[in-house]
């Protein structure tokens, strides 16, 4: 009997961890539901996407803020050139509030942020708007197919 | 071991002051927590200020650098320095330099938490930064050539531009690590209001759980307290100002009641009226500490309440005396009791010589300060032992007290009378008259006159009666005690059934009969006593068949005693029945001798006498017995002579003496009686006592020469002897008419000085072998 318990005991294990690994597998595989996983770090001040190409569809971003600042992240539909406020310091959302597909809000270093969208084909800009730190480098780009 | 039960013991308190503890723990706790956040909280305000202060600095900055440009006289150097101080400062601890005009020096802690830190770090290189780039641009170097540490990726080209956006960045960083701190204020506050309100919670709820033990506990012990206090046989009752304010279960109990109907007065119809001020007093003032008091219960018996008040009126909760109270009836009845028979005699009642002494001496305390007389009157009953002894103790007993009774119901009320142990009575009159207190002496003796049933029996008695009255002053109790004693054996020297007065020369009477019988004992342990033997002849033959054996006391101090002196006073002690054995045991061995020697014929009678005292003790046919064997003597050659009385007159004693003499008789022992003819003898009895010889009185016989009444007498008695087939002898001859009248009479046998006076055992030898004795055969004395 206690034998068995052992045994039950492994097995459940063993079915965590392969849910666990399969949750925190890369992007780009499909994550339930058939959303593709985004993954978007943001740091002072960079912003790197994984992967940068996918396919239209539903996207499941996440975005970790590797700090040490404090940053948001927006997603646009790509124009040419993104606007700047008159500051010149940050970029005029308002401008291109036709486009932009997600808006993430701020937050601190090591917050990890969700959230779930449909990209149609396209490509599209990624973009940290706190004050300055779209024009300290701040930005990327992902293109949808 | 188990535990004595306390009402009020330490449990209570212990939780009490567990519940305090706790409190004062939680508190203390609480306290610290507060101030060490509150600390912290101050700390971190000026953090906070100094970051945010940063963001102002940086805008400044770049204002003063686009002055400078412009020609104006400022110094964003200075503004620099202090940007980098600060970030230093907020970083790593240290003051935070003044901003003109703006605030005071800051001394900052330094910053804890990664997030911060990396936040500040950031600031260090973004103000680095900012610095090197304002410098180039006052400096006119391009600014693009300025090496960036905080990673920034600058997208303007524009010196201006870049220093703008290096601004906001550290602006932006500094406002942000001031709300990252603020938020870890925010969360320490948070934090500490959940702790706060957790520790007052488990204050709570152990204080709760310590108070609700403490209710437990309290209740337990109230519970048992109030079950000990209901159960407990102790009466209690709290009286307070209004009457009773609490009445115990026992209380109600014994009364008959509910306890509601002792509240208030209530309780007073319970109380002996006499005990009724007593309880309010004590009510009224809390004390005395001890009261006793009675109770009537449920069937009317006043039962004796013994209290012990504790006051409690400054108590709040009780507001009253607390009697705890026991019932102590029985005991008080058992002390009464054993009080009583500590003072009186169980058997009559009477009181005992304790009390009578205790009284004597009172009334003798009274007498000297009045003036009055009093008596004491001793009284020993006559004949009472032989009553005892024939009848047994039980109707001794029941003669003893009929005779107290009697004595009771004779005297006046007011007199005292006693039992002093056996049957000797005492009286105490006080306030008499010698009148009085000898007409009350005959009247005692009247009483003992009539015939008291006991054992079957009417049986009279006599008394000796000694009165002492009290005339000396200064007498004390013992005196007059000892002096009704002497009175007392004076009136039973005198011949008993009468009282006699004392008066000192009995005294001295008395001390000489003590000194005699203290002498009778010496002389029987020293061998002072002797038998002389007078001998008996036959008148017809002249020849001598017997003697009797008599007791001479030889003293030291007082020469030849008489038996007349000595042998009334060892009957009266008792000494009679030791020398009685002497005289047994000496007359054998002694008759022994003769008849070994062929001194005497084998019909040679040795007569001893034998008082009624020897014959009333059991066992004395054994003491024959072992007298003759031990001198190896036939019973035929000794002979007991006793008085008529001892066979006739004493009633049932004398029922146990005939039967000793009767299986002597059949054993061969010659029985005479002795000064035959001055007693009552029954005729009737006579004729069935196995008796084998009468001694004529000498009274008779020194008459019967000249007086035809003693001659008379004589001659019938000898008749009497003859008809009844027993040997009659005369005693006291003493003249030769005498001799011859006894021989004319036909008297059998003789006796006196004019025969042969008593002698001793050596010179009877002499006296037989002068007389050259010849036996007699054996019809005169078988």
């Amino acid at each position: 009997m206690r034998q068995r318990f052992s045994l039950l005991g492994l097995l459940s294990v063993l079915a965590a961890i392969v849910v666990f690994a399969s949750a925190c597998s890369g992007g780009g595989q499909n994550a339930a539901g058939g959303a593709t996983v985004v993954r978007v770090n943001e740091r002072d001040f960079r912003i790197t996407v994984s992967p940068a190409r996918i396919h239209a569809g539903n996207v499941q971003l996440v975005v970790h803020n590797g700090g040490p600042d404090t940053h948001e992240l927006i997603l646009v539909r790509s124009r040419a050139r993104l606007p700047l406020r008159a500051d010149g310091l940050t970029v005029d959302e308002r401008v291109l509030e036709h486009v932009t597909a997600a808006s993430v809000d701020g937050a601190g270093p090591g917050a990890v942020r969700r959230d779930w969208l449909h990209l149609s084909p396209g490509r599209y800009e990624l973009f940290c708007n706190m004050a300055g730190h779209f024009m300290a480098g701040m930005q990327a780009e992902l293109v949808v197919e | 071991m188990r535990r004595q039960f306390q009402p009020f013991a330490s449990g209570g308190r212990r939780t009490i002051v567990g519940i305090l503890v706790t409190f004062a723990l939680f508190s203390a706790l609480s306290v610290t927590l507060s101030i060490w956040t509150t600390k912290g909280s101050q700390h971190r305000a000026a953090v906070v200020e100094v970051a945010a202060r940063q963001r102002t600095l940086a805008e400044r900055y770049v204002k003063e650098i686009l002055l400078a440009r412009a020609g104006a006289r400022v110094d964003p150097q200075q503004t620099a320095s202090v940007m980098a101080a600060s970030a230093g400062a907020l970083l790593n601890g240290g003051t935070a330099p003044a901003v003109w005009g703006d605030d005071d020096e800051t001394t900052l802690p330094a910053a804890s938490g990664t997030v911060v830190r990396r936040q500040l770090e950031q600031e260090r290189r973004l103000v680095s930064d900012l610095q090197a780039t304002g410098s180039s641009v006052l400096a006119g170097r391009p600014v693009a050539a300025v090496r960036l540490r905080a990673h920034e990726h600058l997208k303007a080209t524009s010196p201006i531009d870049r220093l703008r956006v290096l601004s906001a960045l550290t602006s932006n960083v500094s406002l942000n690590a001031a709300r990252t701190i603020a938020a870890a204020d925010d969360q320490n506050v948070n934090h500490l209001i959940i702790v706060q309100a957790v520790l007052g919670a488990l204050g709570l709820l152990v204080s709760l759980a310590l108070g609700w033990v403490l209710i437990v506990i309290t209740r337990r012990k109230t519970e048992h307290f109030r079950s000990l206090v209901i159960s407990s046989t102790d009466l209690v009752l709290v009286l307070g100002p209004d009457g009773c304010r609490y009445a115990g279960h026992s209380v109600g109990a014994l009364v008959g009641k509910d306890e509601s109907a002792l509240l208030g007065y209530g309780y007073e119809a319970f109380v002996h009226l006499d005990d009724r001020p007593a309880l309010r007093s004590a009510a009224a003032h809390g004390g005395p500490r001890e009261v006793v008091f009675r109770m009537r219960d449920q069937s009317g018996e006043w039962r004796r309440l013994e209290s012990h008040l504790t006051d409690l009126r400054q108590d709040r909760l009780v507001r009253g005396v607390v009697l705890n109270s026991r019932d102590i009836t029985e005991r008080v009845e058992l002390e009464r009791q054993l009080t009583h028979q500590a003072f009186h005699d169980t058997l009559t009642g009477l009181a005992n010589r304790a009390l009578f002494r205790d009284r004597l001496e009172h009334a003798l305390a009274h007498s000297e300060r009045s003036g009055q007389r009093l008596a004491v009157m001793l009284a020993d009953l006559d004949g009472f032992k032989q009553v005892n002894d024939s009848l047994g103790h039980d109707a001794g007993d029941q003669l003893l007290r009929e005779v107290g009774r009697r004595f009771s119901r004779t005297v006046r009320a007011s007199d005292t009378v006693a039992r002093f142990g056996g049957d000797e009575f005492a009286f105490l009159l006080e306030n008499v008259t010698n009148e009085e207190v000898i007409g009350l002496a005959r009247r005692l003796l009247d009483q003992l006159a009539l015939p008291i049933v006991t054992g079957g029996r009417d049986v009279a008695l006599g008394a000796s009666i000694g009165i002492v009255l009290h005339t000396a002053p200064g007498s004390t109790s013992e005196e007059l005690i000892s002096q009704a004693d002497v009175a007392m054996y004076a009136a039973k020297d005198s011949g008993r059934g009468r009282y006699e007065l004392y008066c000192p020369e009995m005294a001295k009477e008395v001390g000489e009969l003590l000194e005699i019988e203290q002498e009778l004992r010496l002389g029987l342990q020293r061998g002072e006593f002797s038998l002389h033997y007078q001998p008996e002849l036959d008148l017809e033959s002249e020849r001598i068949v017997g003697a009797e054996a008599l007791l001479r006391w030889q003293s030291p101090t007082r020469g030849l005693v008489s038996p007349a002196r000595f042998i009334p006073i060892a009957e009266t002690n008792g000494l009679i029945v030791a020398l009685g054995e002497f005289v047994l045991r000496q007359a054998c061995t002694q008759a022994a001798e003769w008849r070994k020697a062929g001194l005497v014929a084998d019909s040679f009678v040795t007569w001893v006498n034998v008082s009624a005292k020897q014959l009333d003790r059991h066992g004395f046919q054994t003491v024959v017995q072992q007298a003759l064997a031990e001198a190896g003597l036939p019973a035929g050659a000794l002979g007991i002579e006793v008085t008529e009385s001892t066979i006739i007159e004493r009633g049932a004693a004398t029922d146990h003496a005939r039967a000793e003499l009767a299986d002597l008789h059949r054993q061969g022992v010659h029985i005479a009686i002795d000064d035959f003819g001055t007693g009552f003898s029954s005729l009737g009895q006579l004729r069935h006592f196995p008796i084998d010889m009468i001694k004529v009185d000498y009274s008779f016989v020194q008459g019967a020469e000249h007086d035809a009444k003693d001659a008379a007498i004589t001659a019938n008695l000898v008749n009497l002897a003859h008809a009844l087939g027993i040997v009659a002898i005369a005693e006291g001859i003493e003249s030769p008419g005498q001799l011859s009248s006894l021989q004319s009479l036909g008297c059998d046998l003789g006796q006196g000085y004019l025969l042969g006076r008593p002698m001793p055992p050596d010179q009877l030898e002499g006296f037989l072998s002068q007389r050259r004795s010849r036996l007699v055969d054996g019809k005169a004395v078988a």
